[in-house]
């Protein structure tokens, strides 16, 4: 009797606990939201912090087995053992858990860094985040081709002095009207490279496609008294205006994608390759790569976040059981409930 | 303040109207009528997202405007299955919700068209926001019948009235239209069912929310600021169950109070994090 009451005892302190952890990281989290991204990820990482995580995870195994409820419930084990592998997924795939890989299983993998790749070329050095060090992949990650895609159309975007606003598609030779007081305005060329040469004393621009990105859009401006001037639109100067212009002109192309085509070598063998792009990362001997940055001036390299995928599994194993476990046991259960309950009321 | 003069704008504005006119008519207890008017509010929303899901050429729901339309939309359905499914009505608070839920839609944020970013371009993208939007509509009428709790008026909820004999799935069709008698559920009781109903939908949300950040931005837990504060709201979700199951429905106005403040925290999420710059992060697409 006594020893029942002693652990019913037990049982009501670790609610209480459990209870005080979640009203902590409540607090946590909303200190972490005032941080900013990059500060709070330092802040939960830290030592206190991974303190509170080791005692998380102890409190909820503790839970686990204090608990025979939990263990009669499949949905509620299921709920706390996802929460379980979450924790310990998160907790080996961090700096410190690499470390201790390495220490206890002579495993040494790079967490997470950043790799930039020149079109043509092949690379293994990483950049490692939070050290200024570089690690070497065990293979060599080769960029064979870096592009960016557009929308289409692109767009043209027009005001006027009296602040009137238009944004019409960018199409060649057709003429479009902005009205009695403004007169016409029509897009004459395209042009990826815009370069200018000189050739009889006159300055001719020209498309250079052996030279660095400089989209822009040759436009003609006719007046309402039939008077036509020819103005230059580049997408990367925008406001560029000569002092007698009534209107400022803007030439915008919306990205929809970046496009890295990697190859992967392992003895100058090509063993995989993928074209990577958000939201499709390349995945190849325990790391993903993802498209992460580029060479906006040039479009000559690209740069690639490496991440290693120790402790995913344990986290996608323990989502499903979370997932899987809070749609039982509130849902699945009531619903099953509610059946039987219709079944012997002869519904 | 933006008014929209456009057949979306319209649209909008005629949802808003009839579900205020609804909500009127029912409050004078014409309830027939008021039924009547929801449903055309409903229909009205209905065809306000269809039109934006035509203009954008994708499902809108990538910024604040486009995510309340689908808000003033869904909860239409949401009162449906909470009046016949969970026997939890708060009907007038309902119809009230929806015309609250189009307000930004119509008056606030801007319906310029927008073309998906990289990053949203994922088969993720719908679920993830859509399952959250459907968790927001529980929550929030979770949080209704709690501040009924909370103000000591144990808040009738309506179920239709059925005739004698009647077919349930029959006689829920034809309570559309019928005047509805009450019958007691509790509000703190009927907090917990929809609360019971939203969390799952707010736990995959997070989750499917943490698999996409994993595949655009190569970490399925950024920190960012939006993240820690839906943590922070799921967080409160679990604390509300566990002090429930500690101490069940005797301190029920302290229950009513986690309802609550898990709804101040939604808010905060979907509103501050979006607009405030000093939240700026991964998330900020979104406004």
């Amino acid at each position: 009797m006594t020893e029942g009451r002693l652990t019913n005892k037990f049982r009501r302190g670790v609610l209480w606990v459990a209870l005080s952890l979640i009203l902590l990281l409540i607090f946590l989290s909303i200190y972490g939201a005032f941080l900013g991204a990059e500060r709070a990820k330092n802040f939960f990482n830290s030592l206190p912090l991974a303190v509170y995580w080791t005692a998380l995870t102890a409190l909820l195994i503790v839970g686990v087995v204090m608990f025979h409820r939990l263990v009669r419930v499949p949905a509620l084990l299921l709920i706390h053992v996802g929460c379980i592998l979450i924790l310990a997924g998160s907790i080996c795939g961090s700096q410190a858990g690499h470390k201790l890989q390495k220490k206890l299983f002579g495993i040494d993998k790079i967490p997470t860094g950043q790799m930039l790749i020149y079109q043509g070329e092949q690379e293994n050095r990483v950049v490692l985040d939070g050290a200024k060090q570089i690690g070497e992949l065990p293979f060599y990650v080769r960029l064979t081709d870096f592009r960016v895609e557009y929308y289409k159309p692109d767009y043209l975007q027009i005001q006027s002095g009296q602040g009137k606003n238009w944004r019409i598609p960018v199409e060649i030779g057709r003429e479009i009207p902005l009205g009695e007081d403004v007169g016409t305005i029509k897009v004459v060329r395209q042009f990826e490279s815009f370069k200018i040469k000189v050739e009889d004393g006159k300055n001719v621009p020209f498309d250079d496609p052996n030279s660095a990105p400089n989209p822009a859009l040759e436009v003609e401006i006719r007046s309402p008294d039939g008077k036509a001037a020819t103005r230059y639109v580049f997408e990367r100067f925008p406001g560029h205006t000569r002092p007698e212009d009534k209107l400022r002109l803007r030439y915008q192309r919306i990205i929809s994608d970046y496009v890295s085509e990697l190859q992967i070598l392992r003895n100058n063998e090509v063993v995989a390759e993928k074209d990577i792009e958000v939201n499709r990362p390349l995945y190849f001997g325990g790391y993903h790569f993802y498209q992460h940055s580029y060479d906006a001036d040039a479009g000559k390299y690209t740069v690639l976040m490496v991440v290693s995928d120790t402790g995913l599994n344990l986290v996608y194993a323990g989502y499903l059981m979370l997932c899987t476990g809070a749609l039982w046991h509130f849902w699945l259960k009531h619903l099953y409930g509610a059946v039987t309950l219709r079944h012997v009321n002869g519904d | 303040m933006e008014i929209k003069y456009t057949i979306q704008g319209l649209l909008i504005y005629a949802a808003i109207a009839t579900y205020l006119s609804a909500f009127i008519t029912t409050f004078l207890r014409r309830e027939r009528v008021g039924n009547f008017l929801y449903l055309l509010g409903f229909i009205a929303a209905v065809l306000a997202f269809i039109y934006r899901w035509y203009d954008v050429r994708h499902v809108p729901l990538q910024n604040l405007f486009e995510v309340f339309l689908c808000l003033g939309m869904i909860s239409y359905a949401v009162s449906w299955f909470c009046r016949y499914t969970l026997r939890a009505g708060g009907y007038s608070g309902d119809v009230l919700i929806a015309a609250i839920m189009l307000v930004p839609a119509g008056f606030v944020f801007s319906a310029e068209p927008q073309r998906l970013p990289p990053a949203l371009q994922s088969w993720l993208f719908v679920p993830h926001v859509a399952v959250y939007a459907l968790s927001y509509i529980f929550m929030a009428k979770a949080a209704f019948q709690a501040i009924f709790q909370l103000a000591g008026r144990n808040h009738k909820n309506e179920e239709p009235r059925l005739k004698a004999g009647a077919k349930p799935v029959l006689s829920r069709v034809e309570g559309y239209l019928a005047p509805r008698s009450t019958w007691g559920l509790p509000a703190e009781e009927a907090t917990y069912r929809m609360i019971c109903i939203g969390f799952p939908l707010l736990t995959l949300g997070l989750i499917l929310g943490s698999c996409w950040g994993k595949l655009a931005w190569g970490d399925y837990w950024g920190w960012d600021p939006k993240e820690l504060w839906s943590l922070a709201s799921w967080l409160v979700y679990l604390g509300y169950f566990h002090f429930r199951y500690m101490f069940g429905k005797k301190y029920a106005r302290i229950n009513s109070l986690w309802a609550i403040a898990g709804m101040v925290f939604i808010l905060i999420t979907l509103f501050w994090v979006n607009l405030s710059n000093l939240f700026s992060g991964l998330h900020s697409y979104a406004t």
